[in-house]
């Protein structure tokens, strides 16, 4: 297998994230649309399989993958507007990373004690 | 690899390199379309998230939290811009990804209509319950279809 530098991997990252949000986002607005159904149609059905655990630890793994593509997102805007932005891209995709790392951290301290509470 | 065809692998860094290097005027269009509506995601797609898994538990959302926010009309125009960026700049992603990977053309097609016509009918979804009806009114409009 190619293992590329650092571009080669932030561009990997990106793809493999962006595909999984655009799905999720695909998902996600099929299950708020089942409220039209009422109070007594699908929706509350569909919570109960979103309430799981698994679900709720993959719903971090979105989370991460939102924060982690959008930053990066941003690095590639400057890469393509900048005249400096590709002179620097390996350390402002490292910045990704680590800023990517510290939202997580209180997004984890929140939500991880609501499933361990939860399951 | 030659000098020519390293220039033609390259990915466009700049405008004016995406210019010289788009197929076509609408691909150059979706090309400054991702950045743009990129820029706007961050914000729009950062905040939803903090509304519903930080400033609130999210395995404890529910029909009434729901549908108590999206009778807001501020949370209504704020999720339609992201429904309209995301739909759009995320469809856009899965179809560069259909590009890369499936190879035969008329596989690629394929692929490509579904997801045109899946990510429609998902999009129409998404305005109707944003916009179209009350839940009062939709809810029994639809008991009423089963009750036939």
């Amino acid at each position: 297998m190619y293992r590329g530098r650092e571009g080669q991997w932030a561009f990997v990252l990106h793809r493999i994230s962006g595909v999984a949000v655009a799905l999720f986002l695909l998902l996600h607005v099929i299950d708020i649309s089942l409220v039209m159904f009422g109070p007594e149609g699908p929706f509350e059905a569909f919570l109960v399989f979103y309430h799981n655990w698994p679900f709720r630890v993959g719903l971090i793994a979105v989370i991460a993958a939102v924060v982690y593509h959008g930053l990066n997102g941003l690095r590639i805007i400057v890469m393509d507007f900048t005249s400096w932005g590709v002179r620097y891209q390996k350390p402002m995709w490292y910045g990704v990373l680590g800023l990517t790392a510290i939202i997580g951290v209180p997004v984890l301290w929140k939500i991880v004690p609501e499933i361990l509470r939860g399951a | 690899m030659s000098t020519a065809q390293r220039a033609k692998a390259k990915r466009p860094r700049t405008f004016d390199e995406a210019r010289a290097m788009a197929s076509s005027s609408s691909e150059l269009g979706w090309w400054v379309f991702m950045r743009i509506s990129g820029m706007l995601l961050v914000p729009l797609a950062f905040i939803h998230l903090w509304a519903n898994n930080m400033a609130f538990n999210a395995g404890e959302i529910d029909f009434a939290y729901v549908v108590a926010r999206l009778q807001q009309p501020g949370v209504r125009i704020f999720n339609s811009f992201l429904l309209l960026f995301a739909m759009l700049h995320g469809v856009n992603g899965l179809r560069y990804s259909i590009e890369d990977y499936v190879r035969r053309p008329e596989r690629r097609f394929l692929w490509k209509m579904i997801l045109f016509t899946v990510a429609g009918i998902i999009f129409i979804f998404g305005v109707m319950t944003l916009w179209a009806f009350t839940y009062e009114e939709m809810g029994s409009a639809v008991r009423a279809l089963g009750s036939e």
